[in-house]
C-alpha cells in the first residue's frame, strides 16, 4: 500500500467545496470517502482533520448544514454549497490553477 | 470580511458550548457508524469491523477537542473559566477581598482625583478655537527696577496704541483691565464685576458671542463707548434670559449703556485665579464694556491694562517675542522718555492659566502616586500570605498536569479582577473626591468648575487600575507558580517553618511602605506647621474683629472728589455712632483684599536713581484712623487728622520696608515726597508697620498713604469700610442703615471679616495642607495594616511554636513582648528609612513651607512618634493573640 499523503490544509478546503459542487448536499463521511476515492486512495483524510474544516467554511459562510437521513438510514448532518461558496470555489479554483501553471512553469525552464 | 464571520460565529459557539458539544458528539458518531456498515458490507465481522473503523478514523476525543477549540474561542473559554474559579476564590475569603479592593480604590480614588485636577488644570486645552495660538505679552520692567516686587506691570495705552494693528505677528490683539460697574435696575443695585476690552479682545479669543455681536472697532472709541455685553449668568440672572435684551439700554454707574450681545455660558475671562496675582481682576468677569482708550494720554496713567492675543498661522511663540523685542526697540525710538519701559514676556494662555501651579500639584500627585504604591505593596503582601495559604492547592494542580504559564494565567486573572473592582470602586471614589474639591476647594485655583468626569479621567483610571494589577499581582503571581513539586508534597501540607524568602519580601515591602508613609506624613506636617505660622505671622494688622465692605459711589451724583469726600466725611461719624462699632475708617484697599495700585514717588531733595529712574511704591489713600482700626502700629510720627484737608499742606504716612530702604538708620518724618501728578510735595508725617496685601508670605513693598481729603488721584468712587467691632455684636444692619441715610443708592457689597479674607489669602496652602494630610493619614493607615498583616500571619505561623514555649515555661508577657518588638522593629527600620528619604525628599519641598525648615526636627520626631506607636497599635492585637495561645491547643492543633 501506498503511504497516504496528508491534506494540507489550503487544498483541503478546495477539495471539500469541489467534491459538494459535484455531489451535492453530501454529509461528512460521504466527503471523506470521495476525496479517498478520487485520490485513488492516496490522499488520507480523518475527522480530526476534516470536521474543523468543515466548521471553519460553515462559519465563513462557504457551506450551510442540516441534519438529515442518509441512503441507508442514517441520521447524518448534511453540507451543501451557498452562494458565497460557490464563488469561493470558482476563486480558489483559478488561484489553484494559476499557482500550479506558474510552478509547472517554473520548474520547467528549470529543467530546460 | 470572512475571517470577521468566522469570528462571529466562534464568538457565539462561546456562549452555546453545551448545545454544540453534544451536537458534534451526535455528528460523528454518524460518521462512525457509517463506516462501520460500509465495512460491514464489505464482509467483515461486527467486532471487526467497529475496531478497523475507530483504528482508520484516529482518535475520537481528540477529534472532539480539535473540533471544540475550532467551534469557539480557546482563549476566552480560558478567560471564562479562570473568572469563575476566580470569582470562587475570592468568594472564599471575602475578608481578603474587600480589605483589598477597598485599598485599591482609595488608592486609585485618590490618584484619579489628583490627576483630574492636574488634566483641567495643565493638560486640558483652553476652551477657546485653537487655543495653542492664544499668548499674553506682559509688559516686564526694566531689569534692576524693584516695581514692588512684582514680576509684570500693566501696559501703557501708548502701546496698545503702537501695536493694535500690527497683523505680522498677530492676527487680533486685544486689551483689557477690570472694572467696577454698579448696576441700578432689574431688582437691587448691585456691583457687577466687568472689564473694559478693545475691539480686538473678542476676535483675538474666538468666542463668538451667544446672542447678539461684540463691539465695533468704531464703538471702541472715546465718545461712542456706550455699549456692554453681558455674561451668561448675568442674563439669566438678572434678565431672565430674555433674547430681546440685545438693544436694551440699561444703566451702569448711572450711565446708560445699550447692551449689544451676551456671551455663551462658562466665558468669563478674564478671571483672577488665571491671571497675575499682582492684577487686580475679579473673580468672575460679568459684563464687558468698551474700553475706548483715548488717543494721547498721559505716561504712567495707573491702569491694569492687560493684552491677549492670536498669533498668525505658522507664528511660533519665539517669533512673536522677538517681534515685540524689535517693538519695544521702536517704542523706545519713538518715546524716549518711556525707554526701557517696553520690554515685554510673551506667555501662552495655557501657561498664563496655569500659573506657578504646575510644581505643587506634580507634588501632590507624586504623593497620591507614593500611595497608590503603598496600596500595591500591601495588597502584594496580601496576597503573598494567601498564596502561602494555596500552596497545597497549587501543587496539587500542577501534579496534575496544569502547565506554569496556564497557572499564571489563572493567578494573574484573579488578580486582576480585583484590580478592576478596585478601578471600579476607585472611580467611585474619585468622583465623590472631584466634586469635593470642586465645592471646597480655593477659588483661586483656576478652571476648577471645569473638572468632572469624563473619558480622559476614565482612560486615566482604567490605565492605572491595569498597571496597579500588574504592579501587586505579578510578583506573588511569579513566586505562586514557581511552585517545588517535590518539596511541596514532602511537605505534606505541614505548615512547618515560615519558609525562606517571601516572609522576608514581606518584611522588606512593610519597611519599604513604613518609611513612604513616613515621608508623606512629615511632608503633611511640615505643611500643616507651614500653614499655621501663615495664619500666625504678623500681617500688619489684627484680624480680629474686623469687618470690611465695599461702597461704590456712582460717578453721576458723586462726580468730583469734593461731593466724594463729602460723602465720607458724613457717613465716617455716622458708622462711628453705630453701637458695637469701637472705631472705622475708609481706604482704598484693605489688607488681604488685593493688590494696591502703585506709582512712582520722588523724593524731594534727592537724586534719582541710576538712569534717572524714581522709586516706584505702592499707593494707597485712607481715612484718619485707619491705622487704628486695623490695629497697625506707629513706628514714629503721627496718624492723618481731620484737618489734613485741601488747603493745608499735604501730608503722606509711608510704611516701615519705604523708610528702611530709602532712610535706613534714620526717622524719615519730614522728608517731602512728590508724586507726579501732584503739584505740591506731601510731607512724610508718619511711619507705619509693614502690611500685607495678599498673602502673609509676601515680602512687604514700600507703600505710602495719603489722606483721602488731600488726594487728587481721579476716582474715589470705589473704596473699602473697615469697622473695629466689639466681639459678638452684629453691626452690619446698623452700618447698612447709617449709609442708607446719606444716601439710598449707594450700594455695599463684599461684606467680610478680615479674619474670612486672611483665611482666603492662604487657601491654596490650606487646600494643599489638606489634600496631603489626607493622603499622609492613608498612608499612615496603609503601613499600620502592613505592619499589622506582616506580625499578624507570622503569630499564626509560629503558633505551634508559641505553644511549645509557653509549655517550657516561657511567660505570657515574654511572649507579648517578642511580637511586639518584632512589629517596632520593623517600624524602626522603616522609620529610619524614611528620615533618610524625607531629608533628600525636603529640598525640593522647601520653597512651598514658610516658617519651617525641610527638616524641622520637631516635626520629625513627632512623625516618627507617631509611626512607632501606629506600630505599636498594629503589633498590639497579634501579639495579645500570641500571649493568649492556649500550649495544649496548639500542639494539638496540627
Amino acid at each position: 500500500m501506498p503511504d497516504k499523503t496528508d491534506v494540507w490544509q489550503g487544498t483541503l478546503a478546495l477539495l471539500v467545496l469541489k467534491t459538494l459542487e459535484s455531489m451535492g448536499p453530501q454529509h461528512g463521511y460521504g466527503i471523506a470517502r470521495r476525496i479517498e476515492q478520487t485520490s485513488g486512495n492516496r490522499l488520507a483524510l480523518n475527522y480530526g482533520t476534516l470536521y474543523p474544516m468543515l466548521l471553519k467554511l460553515e462559519q465563513e459562510g462557504a457551506i450551510a448544514s442540516e441534519w438529515g437521513v442518509s441512503d441507508n438510514n442514517r441520521k447524518a448532518k448534511f453540507y451543501r454549497l451557498t452562494r458565497a461558496g460557490r464563488k469561493q470555489l470558482e476563486r480558489a479554483t483559478q488561484d489553484w490553477q494559476q499557482a500550479t501553471a506558474i510552478v509547472a512553469r517554473f520548474l520547467s525552464s528549470e529543467e530546460a | 470580511m470572512r475571517q470577521l464571520r468566522a469570528l462571529w460565529a466562534r464568538l457565539l459557539g462561546v456562549l452555546r458550548v453545551r448545545h454544540g458539544g453534544a451536537e458534534i458528539g451526535a455528528e460523528l458518531e454518524s460518521y462512525l457508524q457509517m463506516h462501520i456498515d460500509d465495512n460491514l458490507r464489505a464482509g467483515m465481522a461486527p467486532e471487526e469491523a467497529r475496531r478497523q473503523a475507530l483504528i482508520s478514523l484516529g482518535g475520537l476525543e481528540q477529534a472532539k477537542q480539535a473540533m471544540h477549540e475550532r467551534s469557539t474561542l480557546p482563549w476566552i473559554e480560558n478567560l471564562k473559566q479562570d473568572l469563575k474559579f476566580a470569582v470562587r476564590q475570592i468568594r472564599r475569603s471575602p475578608g481578603f477581598a474587600v480589605a483589598a479592593v477597598t485599598l485599591l480604590a482609595l488608592g486609585i480614588g485618590s490618584v484619579t482625583t489628583v490627576f483630574s485636577l492636574i488634566d483641567t488644570i495643565l493638560l486640558k486645552p483652553l476652551p477657546y478655537p485653537e487655543p495653542s495660538r492664544l499668548v499674553i505679552p506682559w509688559n516686564v520692567p526694566p531689569p534692576g527696577v524693584d516695581v514692588g516686587g512684582f514680576a509684570y506691570t500693566p501696559w501703557s495705552p501708548v502701546h496698545f496704541h503702537a501695536i493694535e494693528h500690527e497683523t505680522k505677528a498677530f492676527q487680533s490683539i486685544g486689551a483689557f483691565e477690570p472694572g467696577d460697574f454698579n448696576l441700578t435696575e432689574a431688582g437691587d443695585p448691585a456691583m457687577l464685576q466687568g472689564a473694559l476690552v478693545s475691539s480686538g479682545f473678542f476676535p483675538a479669543l474666538g468666542v463668538q458671542p451667544a446672542v447678539g455681536r461684540f463691539f465695533t472697532q468704531e464703538e471702541d472709541t472715546p465718545g461712542h463707548e456706550r455699549e456692554v455685553i453681558l455674561s451668561d449668568g448675568i442674563w439669566r440672572s438678572r434678565f431672565h434670559a430674555d433674547r430681546s435684551i440685545v438693544n436694551r439700554t440699561i444703566r451702569l454707574n448711572g450711565i446708560p449703556y445699550t447692551v449689544v450681545g451676551v456671551m455663551p455660558r462658562g466665558f468669563s475671562f478674564p478671571r483672577a485665579s488665571e491671571m497675575p496675582g499682582d492684577f487686580d481682576f475679579p473673580p468672575q468677569t460679568e459684563l464687558w464694556v468698551p474700553i475706548a482708550l483715548p488717543a494721547v494720554t498721559p505716561r504712567f496713567t495707573p491702569s491694569e491694562l492687560a493684552f491677549i492675543a492670536r498669533l498668525q498661522p505658522g507664528v511660533s511663540l519665539e517669533q512673536s517675542q522677538d517681534f515685540m523685542k524689535q517693538y519695544a526697540a521702536t517704542i523706545d525710538r519713538l518715546h524716549p522718555e518711556m525707554k526701557g519701559w517696553s520690554a515685554s514676556q510673551v506667555l501662552p494662555l495655557q501657561r498664563q492659566v496655569a500659573g506657578d501651579r504646575e510644581k505643587p500639584l506634580l507634588l501632590i500627585l507624586a504623593a497620591a502616586g507614593v500611595v497608590l504604591l503603598i496600596v500595591c505593596f500591601n495588597v502584594a503582601g496580601l496576597l503573598l500570605t494567601r498564596s502561602l495559604g494555596r500552596q497545597r492547592e497549587f501543587t496539587l494542580r500542577a501534579a496534575l498536569g496544569a502547565g506554569r504559564e496556564r497557572m499564571l494565567r489563572q493567578l494573574l486573572t484573579e488578580n486582576l479582577m480585583l484590580a478592576v473592582a478596585g478601578g471600579f470602586f476607585g472611580m467611585v471614589v474619585a468622583l465623590a473626591g472631584i466634586s469635593l474639591v470642586k465645592d471646597c476647594g480655593p477659588a483661586n485655583l483656576p478652571r476648577l468648575q471645569e473638572t468632572g468626569p469624563d473619558l480622559r479621567i476614565f482612560a486615566f483610571a482604567s490605565g492605572v487600575t491595569l498597571l496597579t494589577g500588574l504592579l501587586f499581582g505579578l510578583a506573588p503571581a511569579l513566586g505562586a507558580a514557581r511552585v517545588n513539586l517535590v518539596e511541596s508534597l514532602k511537605d505534606g501540607g505541614q505548615k512547618s517553618g515560615s519558609g525562606s524568602s517571601r516572609p522576608r519580601l514581606r518584611r522588606a515591602l512593610v519597611i519599604s511602605q513604613t518609611a513612604l508613609a513616613l515621608v508623606l506624613v512629615i511632608a503633611a506636617g511640615l505643611l500643616g506647621r507651614t500653614f499655621d505660622r501663615l495664619l500666625a505671622a504678623d500681617s500688619g494688622f489684627r484680624p480680629a474683629h474686623l469687618l470690611t465692605f465695599e461702597i461704590s459711589l456712582p460717578t453721576t451724583s458723586y462726580p468730583d472728589r469734593d461731593r466724594i469726600a463729602r460723602f465720607y466725611q458724613r457717613t465716617l461719624p455716622l458708622l462711628r455712632a453705630v453701637p458695637g462699632v469701637e472705631s472705622a475708617a475708609v481706604g482704598e484697599d484693605v489688607p488681604m483684599g488685593g493688590a494696591t495700585e502703585s506709582g512712582v514717588a520722588i523724593i524731594v531733595g534727592r537724586q534719582p536713581l541710576k538712569d534717572h529712574r524714581y522709586p516706584i511704591v505702592n499707593y494707597t489713600v485712607v481715612s484718619p484712623e485707619y491705622f487704628a482700626t486695623l490695629g497697625t502700629r506707629f513706628l514714629s510720627g503721627r496718624d492723618f487728622l481731620d484737618s489734613d484737608v485741601l488747603d493745608a499742606p499735604p501730608a503722606a504716612i509711608i510704611n516701615r520696608s519705604f523708610a528702611r530702604k530709602y532712610w535706613p538708620g534714620q526717622d524719615p518724618v519730614g522728608e517731602r515726597l512728590l508724586i507726579p501728578s501732584q503739584k505740591i510735595p506731601a510731607t512724610i508725617v508718619g511711619v507705619v508697620a509693614d502690611v500685607r496685601h495678599l498673602s502673609p508670605r509676601e515680602q512687604p513693598a514700600p507703600e505710602m498713604f495719603e489722606p483721602y481729603t488731600q488726594n487728587v488721584w481721579p476716582s474715589l468712587t470705589l473704596m473699602h469700610m473697615v469697622l473695629r467691632t466689639r466681639a459678638g455684636v452684629d453691626v452690619l444692619p446698623g452700618a447698612r442703615a447709617a449709609i442708607r441715610s446719606v444716601d439710598p443708592a449707594v450700594p455695599i457689597t463684599h461684606v467680610a471679616t478680615l479674619a474670612a479674607l486672611t483665611s482666603d489669602a492662604v487657601a491654596q496652602e490650606r487646600f494643599s495642607m489638606l489634600l496631603l494630610g489626607f493622603i499622609g493619614s492613608l498612608a499612615l493607615l496603609l503601613a499600620a495594616v502592613g505592619i499589622y498583616g506582616v506580625i499578624s500571619y507570622s503569630v499564626g505561623q509560629q503558633t505551634r511554636e508559641i505553644g511549645i514555649r509557653m509549655a517550657l515555661g516561657a511567660p505570657r508577657r515574654q511572649v507579648f513582648g517578642t511580637i511586639i518588638r518584632r512589629s517596632l522593629s520593623l517600624a524602626l527600620l522603616g522609620i529610619g528609612a524614611g528620615v533618610i528619604a524625607a531629608l533628600c525628599v525636603g529640598r525640593a519641598f522647601s520653597s512651598y513651607l514658610y516658617g519651617v525648615t525641610a527638616s524641622d526636627p520637631l516635626t520629625f520626631l513627632a512623625v516618627a512618634m507617631v509611626l512607632a506607636i501606629t506600630a505599636l497599635l498594629a503589633g498590639y492585637l497579634p501579639a495579645r493573640r500570641a500571649a493568649s495561645v492556649d500550649p495544649m491547643q496548639a500542639l494539638r492543633s496540627e
